[in-house]
């Protein structure tokens, strides 16, 4: 049975990844940092405690900040492979602690790799790195594939790409099996309340049934690449999977604008928006001419990225990948998973007990 | 009077470069790490006529402090794990060093200088494996080491944050830069070292190399792959590039070198040439200092230095490995007298 070590276990991808390692009959170990508060809401239905004989769940505390924690745990599990998807992974957020960003995104990545070569692993583990469409910044290319040279635009994207450059580097000079997955963006029911996506169809949700008044964004024009989590971790996986080491662009192909996500989320509710102005200024109205979506400069990042555009072209060729879920069905999904938490939250409320608004 | 900030200042670049501020009338200040300044090292003879600041770029409140004690008008990052070859072994000191401390350094100024002018040595070493012949500021980079990784992460910290917050930060993508200050590591130094020993008849060296055995053994230097090819200049020409990217309305990037090509082969020939032997009868390639991955063909195009800084170099390839080889022979004959 092959043993598959997932870091970032708690975050989007590990839940997706994790599930299915799980279903093709892995053993799967997770890195998980210790909170105060429980962060475990996205793998709670693969847990499986310690009294349970021959676990195939298994649960690390550790952090990519501490390497000695990474080499206890990896010879401990002495894994076929490694998926490092933990990171500091909001970029906004890079801008305000870029050296902790640095930390675990860049040094993070290299302290495993060191961690694979010191216990002599370099021949056996397979290690998967979490790259991101973010490296390509300030694009120089359109679209964006696995030549394009990149352009980093964020404490965020220079971190990974440290880390790209570090996995590259580790598999030329010492023949590990080593890979950068550059995933554009990739977004589910589960993605983290303060990424854009999820911003957008959690608000719109609550909007609808009453529970908030107006959502605040940032750049209504910038464009990205939307694929879903679910179809993305496959690939993640398949790429270990082949006879050389290589790196591949992972996206759809399709463009869309912030505010494009923002009209078919509202759609899916059964709500028309009317926009008016232009810039900061720009609003979106309701039927009722309420505004709900309003622009906030805040949400700016200091230095923007406009558009990003992958060619999966490569992956399709040599990966097969077709991804599963258009955009629509994606947004549909989202929004119903946050219709139901906006219905529950509002039956808690009208029954005299507490639900948490959850604002950042 | 401006006051100068430079970290990296016990090095080969940082003394020359206090040299030079001194020269100009700047007060100089220097962030060093303390076993670094209480052992010989190229700043040594500046005691006195420069502050030291003791500190470490790993740790940020030491950044910070030194930037508020000396009130700096420039700051000069110059400090550095500074071995490409050594940053394999040692990868995570190389990038806590090299790529957080510089962005330690801005996020300092950021908050306790913002007016202040800021120079970065970046690194040729990050084009790498660079498919173009003349690298330029367009160039796109293609790090092969731990060390040419962690000084792309640095080099675009350091546009992000200019762009970001408008600082006045300019990099410096220097070409290699060598000197008769260079340690005994540099491939240029060992090169001087060994022709110097030719010439004085030392057939066994008294310093050792990264292996622990004398870098002339046996009557013989051993290098690594001799058909590497570099764009080599000199180090006194470059700091000045770096002062005056400071002086300019705007900050930018720059790439300064030569624009000449030379191989190992060309070195060792101009350095036993200026001992008064024949390299080919010294030297020997010992595939065990070849690097795992090494950049083979590094060759500047600092057309924008020289129409935009009015830069160019003074000290040409030949006198400069004379000199180097002459200060060993110097150097050599001190040791043997005493």
């Amino acid at each position: 049975m092959k043993k598959a070590l997932i870091t970032g276990i708690t975050g989007q991808d590990g839940a997706y990844l994790a599930e299915f390692l799980l279903k093709k009959g892995y053993e799967v170990h997770g890195i998980k940092r210790r909170s105060s508060l429980f962060n475990t809401d996205r793998i709670d239905h693969l847990y499986e405690g310690p009294e349970v004989k021959q676990r195939k769940f298994v649960l690390h505390h550790g952090d990519l900040t501490d390497s000695s924690s990474l080499i206890r745990i990896i010879q401990q599990v002495q894994p076929d492979e490694i998926y490092n998807l933990a990171a500091q992974s909001h970029v906004a957020v890079s801008f305000e602690e870029p050296e902790y960003t640095a930390n675990s995104d860049a040094l993070g990545a290299l302290r495993i790799l060191e961690a694979i070569r010191i216990l002599g692993l370099d021949k056996k583990t397979r290690f998967y790195q979490a790259s991101t469409s973010e490296l390509f910044g300030l694009v120089q290319e359109t679209p964006q594939k696995e030549t394009t040279p990149f352009y980093p635009r964020s404490p965020y994207a220079c971190a990974k790409l440290y880390a790209y450059w570090i996995t590259v580097n580790y598999r030329e000079a010492y023949g590990m099996y080593a890979c950068n997955g550059i995933l554009f963006n990739h977004e589910s029911p589960v993605r983290g309340e303060t990424f854009v996506t999820r911003k957008i169809t959690r608000a719109l949700a609550r909007i609808k049934l009453g529970l908030q008044d107006c959502v605040y964004l940032g750049n209504l024009n910038a464009k990205r690449d939307w694929g879903h989590a679910r179809d993305y971790v496959e690939m993640q996986w398949l790429m270990l999977q082949q006879d050389h080491p290589e790196d591949f662009v992972i996206a759809t192909g399709v463009q869309y604008s912030v505010r494009d996500f923002v009209n078919a989320a509202a759609k899916e509710l059964g709500m028309t928006l009317r926009w008016q102005g232009e810039g900061i200024d720009e609003k979106g109205y309701d039927a009722n001419g309420k505004c709900v979506v309003a622009v906030d400069q805040r949400y700016f990042r200091p230095t923007e990225v406009e558009t990003l555009l992958g060619d999966p072209s490569k992956a399709k060729e040599k990966l097969g990948w077709v991804p599963q879920t258009n955009f629509e069905d994606l947004v549909a999904e989202m929004v119903r998973e946050d219709l139901k938490s906006a219905e529950r939250d509002e039956l808690v409320k009208k029954h005299g007990y507490t639900a948490m608004d959850y604002h950042e | 009077m401006k006051r100068a900030l430079i970290t990296g200042i016990t090095g080969q670049d940082g003394s020359f470069l206090a040299e030079l501020l001194l020269e100009k009338g700047y007060q100089v200040f220097g962030l060093v790490r303390r076993e670094s300044w209480h052992r010989p090292n190229s700043a040594s003879h500046l005691a006195g006529r420069i502050e030291v600041l003791f500190g470490d770029m790993s740790e940020g409140v030491d950044i910070a402090s030194a930037i508020q004690d000396a009130k700096p008008d420039e700051i000069y990052n110059l400090a550095s794990q500074s071995r490409p070859g050594e940053s394999w072994a040692r990868a995570p000191e190389t990038l806590l060093v090299n790529g957080l401390g510089a962005l330690r350094l801005f996020e300092a100024v950021r908050h306790n200088c913002p007016a202040c002018r800021v120079y970065h040595a970046s690194s040729s070493e990050m084009f790498g494996q660079s498919v173009v012949a003349h690298q330029n500021e367009q160039t796109p980079f293609n790090p092969v080491n731990p060390y040419a990784a962690a000084k792309v992460y640095a080099h675009h910290m350091a546009k992000i944050y200019r762009e970001s917050y408008g600082l006045y930060i300019a990099s410096g993508i220097l070409f290699n830069h060598e000197s008769e200050r260079r340690p005994l590591h540099f491939l240029t130094q060992k090169v001087a070292y060994g022709a110097a020993c030719t010439a004085l008849g030392i057939s066994d060296s008294p310093d050792l190399n990264e292996m622990g055995r004398p870098v002339v053994q046996h009557g013989k230097l051993a290098l690594g792959n001799l058909e590497i090819a570099r764009d080599w200049g000199y180090a006194g020409d470059f700091v000045r590039a770096m002062w005056l990217m400071l002086q300019q309305e705007r900050p930018d990037d720059f790439v300064i070198g030569t624009g000449l090509l030379h191989t190992l082969r060309d070195l060792c020939g101009a350095a036993y040439r200026s001992a008064g032997r024949d390299w080919r009868e010294c030297v020997v390639s010992d595939p065990a200092l070849v690097r795992p991955l090494e950049s083979v063909q590094t060759l500047a195009d600092p057309s924008r230095a020289r129409n935009i800084l009015g830069w160019e170099p003074t000290v040409g390839f030949e006198v400069m490995v004379g000199k180097m080889v002459a200060t060993q022979i110097a150097r050599l004959r001190s040791l043997q007298s005493s």
